[in-house]
């Protein structure tokens, strides 16, 4: 464990290193959309002192350790709101936003990777397979315009709004969530079929296998409880590594095209306009979440596989 | 479950949306990022801004052109003989809306001093405001009271508030845009209360008195309510500048004597994406859209005149109106390969090839193939939204004439061998890239090497700014939105003092420009002073400064059961208040 949480903190160390030296060597100067339309020279310097562009990057790189540490994220550039309060606010619409999509998408994955890994080779295979490929290759902008124009508007079935996020029960959560989740389940089920299929592909032909269905087993045995439980340390590793990047980076087209004010907009903005203080915390809050999940992966590994034990 | 309720929008009551409930649903096509009036730089701000605190001044609704209305304001000022002096008085009764800023939570008077503070917060480097351009060099001691520490506690002798209601501002040197700038987010007032209290959070708390207050605001949308302690003011149509002929079909009659603000609740959306803002607009979503220009064509009859097809005209108000700004492409002069040279012969040569350059470009494939052919395309730098504006000025410089560039190239001892490379900078995007590519074909026609035009991409608007305003950049094109309406505001984007890092972006300095420039800041509105305007313009065009210019067209739609017309020219946001519905009628009766 001592092992882990010292990788852990050099992770967190490197990340945040190289994301800091990214934003400052090659991220937009916020000064020059913070200075309005007549700056003079002493006004841009008085701006960029207030950013601390004037200090050393050493000291810096400092600061954002401590604040890290100390979780004192300090104020965005460009809206003056604490850091903290827009963490607070968008990350539970972001959550809230992807977590449907997420399961849905993996869920749908296993079972059509299951298929597919039995019926290897067969039409249904070939069927799954181009699908899935098909799936991957359309743009994810198409295919959010295509069903918002589809299932949002007179052009089409007209039936969930085409935008926004006014939710206050569950009736208006399932309103404002199920296009955005379609479109999240048809973009990423392409690759999650594709990679379950061959995880269950290789499991399938390893000897325990041939054993079971000598055995007799029954496909669903077969499948559910040789395949998939020997899988589970692929994908859970699959399914764990991914829910940072749902929990903080949530989807940028998603919440734009769908007027939802979650954290991907809010780190998109930022990062197109330089505001820091939010970058920081949302690539520290993701390094933090990378260590968090490798400590809690150890456990599940042991839980899904005795054997690792 | 939990999660969903977790994530609501800050606890709206959208169950209350009943009844006679009304509710206004606005899109705007950008999102502002900070609602304090000090750094309320963009029309999106503004918007907001001018809803949620109060502004001295406001132009009429419905006057066109634009003419001053006192808003917290109780008149127009008393201006002394000088030009120096403007005593201000304010409304009484006024209050913010409550606030726990406040004693008790209850929203106190506003006052002069108000004004006075808010105004020298822009002076306040701790506020990184950006309008105080506004007042710099124009109020006295305004300037000196920031060299001396912005100290609240000292007097600016040239703003003072003489007693609870009454403002008087002392002034440098006459400034006939005073007025204008008192419209504007920038002079909103804000209580000293808030700032102490929030501090940099009043970015996303406004605690004003203006129609509205703020219920929510995130990246996506805005709500605001009905200020129910608005003062009662009845709408008056005369009063407003309502012309029968031009207005008479949006409805506005049946507002005659009503209580503004009509609205009980307005959502902005913000949706930078077309295709979004016109699904959602045509899904009825939304009351209002501003017309992409990738949808004018499902979207309009006839160019000209302006007229919708008849399936949107039955649903649909419309209006199609010039932006109140333009698009400019300016020469960096100071780069030696294009701009002044030491050398007079090269500089010389310089102003031929920048001219050759203006000659070749051809506005009318622009305007045909960017702007559906809608935009107005005009000689030099007075728009012609702006007053001043010439409607029979010469258009030989618009006009494309490739024997006269060619034959000023090589008159010039331009060739093919010596031309400089240009480097156009823009942002990268879809659209910057084929107008780069458009240009690049306009050149290839006088002889110009495509291979020396070269892109100079910037992944974000910041990157961008930074690089022109150090004068990196050769060939830049800039949109101007005016501050007001007063080509002055589009005329100092050439004034030799305001170069980079000011708004002179292409760093000319002419010295009789300079001159005609210095005399016309003074004075106001008159038929000399157009003329010292439009003598300027000339020289602009005839040192070939920049390929100008063009106003877009905005084709503006909202829902025939409003009452309102719509309005986004100078920053614009003021008529929220005025917009209302059928059904308001009876129930503003029954309030007042």
């Amino acid at each position: 464990m001592l092992r882990k949480i010292i990788h852990g903190l050099a992770l967190i160390l490197g990340v945040t290193f190289i994301s800091f030296l990214l934003m400052v060597w090659f991220g937009p100067d916020q000064t020059y959309t913070l200075i309005g339309k007549h700056a003079t020279a002493s006004q841009i310097a008085e701006v960029r002192h207030q950013l601390g562009y004037d200090q050393p990057f050493t000291r810096r790189y400092l600061d954002y350790l401590v604040e890290l540490f100390t979780l004192d994220l300090g104020a965005s550039n460009s809206s003056g709101e604490q850091v903290s309060s827009i963490l607070k606010r968008t990350l539970p619409i972001s959550l809230a936003l992807m977590l449907p999509g997420f399961i849905i998408g993996n869920l749908l994955g296993i079972v059509l990777g299951l298929v597919a890994a039995f019926r290897r080779g067969t039409w249904i295979d070939r069927l799954i397979t181009g699908l899935s490929v098909t799936g991957m290759s359309i743009s994810f902008l198409i295919i959010i315009i295509a069903l918002q124009v589809l299932l949002s508007t007179p052009y089409g079935f007209n039936l969930f709004p085409v935008r926004g996020w006014r939710v206050d029960n569950l009736s208006s959560y399932l309103t404002y969530v199920t296009v955005p989740t379609l479109s999240l389940i048809m973009v990423t089920l392409g690759y999650n079929t594709r990679f379950y299929r061959a995880v269950f592909v290789e499991e399938s032909s390893r000897e325990h296998i041939r054993t079971a269905r000598a055995f007799g087993a029954s496909p669903a045995t077969l499948m559910g409880r040789h395949v998939l439980k020997n899988s589970l340390v692929a994908v859970s590793t699959r399914i764990m590594f991914s829910i940072p990047l749902v929990v903080v980076s949530g989807s940028l087209l998603i919440e734009t095209y769908f007027g939802i004010p979650g954290i991907g907009k809010v780190s998109f903005d930022a990062i197109t306009s330089g505001d820091q203080p939010i970058l920081k915390a949302v690539v520290g809050l993701t390094a933090v979440m990378f260590v968090l999940i490798q400590i809690v992966a150890d456990f599940v590994y042991r839980l899904v596989d005795p054997r690792i034990a | 479950m939990l999660l969903a309720l977790g994530a609501c929008d800050g606890g709206e009551q959208t169950a209350s949306l009943e009844g006679s409930y009304t509710v206004y649903r606005h899109s705007m096509d950008g999102a502002p990022s900070n609602l304090d009036p000090a750094r309320a730089s963009n029309i999106y701000a503004n918007f907001l801004v001018v809803n949620l605190y109060d502004t001295l001044y406001r132009y009429k609704y419905l006057a066109r052109p634009y003419e001053l209305e006192p808003n917290l304001a109780e008149h127009l000022p008393q201006v002394s003989v000088d030009g120096l002096t403007y005593t201000i008085r304010i409304k009484p009764g006024v209050h913010f809306i409550d606030d726990p800023v406040f004693r008790e939570g209850k929203g106190r008077p506003v006052s002069a001093r108000d004004f006075v503070y808010s105004i020298k917060r822009h002076f306040d480097p701790e506020t990184r405001a950006e309008g105080a351009w506004l007042w710099q060099n124009r109020i006295v001691g305004l300037d000196e009271w920031k060299e001396n520490g912005a100290d609240y506690k000292q007097e600016v002798t040239g703003l003072r508030a003489l007693d609870d209601r009454t403002i008087q501002i002392q002034l440098i040197a006459p400034y006939p845009q005073l007025l204008h700038t008192l419209t504007q987010g920038f002079s909103a007032i804000v209580p000293p209360e808030a700032v102490a209290f929030y501090g940099k959070e009043l970015a996303v708390h406004p605690v004003g008195s203006g129609p509205y207050r703020l219920l929510s605001f995130n990246t996506a949308s805005a709500v605001m309510v009905r200020n129910t302690g608005f003062r009662q003011e009845p709408f008056s149509l005369k009063n407003e500048g309502f012309n029968p002929a031009l207005q008479s079909m949006y409805g506005l009659e049946h507002l005659e004597g009503l209580l503004p603000p009509f609205m009980d609740r307005i959502e902005v959306e913000f949706i930078a994406e077309d295709a979004a803002r016109w699904n959602a607009f045509i899904a009825g979503e939304l009351d209002f859209v501003k017309a992409p220009v990738s949808q004018f064509d499902q979207v309009l009859q006839s160019r000209d005149p302006p007229m919708l097809k008849p399936a949107l005209a039955d649903d649909f108000h419309f209006q199609a109106s010039l932006e109140s700004g333009f698009v400019h492409t300016d020469f960096n002069m100071d780069d030696q390969r294009i701009g002044y040279h030491p050398d007079p012969g090269q500089n010389a040569r310089n102003k031929a090839l920048r001219c050759a350059i203006t000659k070749a470009f051809d506005w009318e494939k622009r305007n045909e193939i960017f702007y559906y052919g809608m935009g107005q395309v005009f000689a030099g730098i007075i728009p012609p939204v702006a007053p001043e504006f010439d409607p029979d000025q010469d258009k030989t410089a618009i006009s494309r004439d490739l024997i006269t560039a060619r034959h000023l190239l090589r008159s010039h001892g331009w060739n093919a061998g010596n031309l400089p490379d240009l480097e156009i900078g823009f942002t990268s995007s879809v659209t910057e890239r084929q107008m780069f590519e458009q240009f690049r074909s306009f050149m290839a026609d006088i002889g110009y090497p495509r291979d020396k035009i070269h892109p100079l991409t910037f992944a974000t608007y910041g990157d961008y700014a930074q690089a022109y305003l150090n004068r990196e950049v050769m060939l830049m094109t800039i949109g101007w939105t005016m501050d007001y309406p007063d080509a002055e505001n589009t005329i100092q984007l050439f004034y030799g003092p305001n170069a980079s890092p000011g708004s002179n972006t292409a760093n000319y300095n002419n010295e009789e420009f300079n001159r005609l420039y210095q005399a016309s800041s003074t004075m106001s509105s008159s038929p000399i002073r157009t003329t010292m305007y439009r003598k300027m313009n000339r020289i602009v065009i005839e040192d070939c400064v920049t390929i100008s210019g063009i106003s877009r067209k905005l084709i503006l739609l909202w829902n025939r059961d409003l009452a309102m017309l719509p309005d986004r020219s100078f920053l614009g946001g003021h008529f929220f208040r005025f917009a209302g519905r059928g059904e308001i009628k009876t129930k503003n009766k029954a309030r007042r």
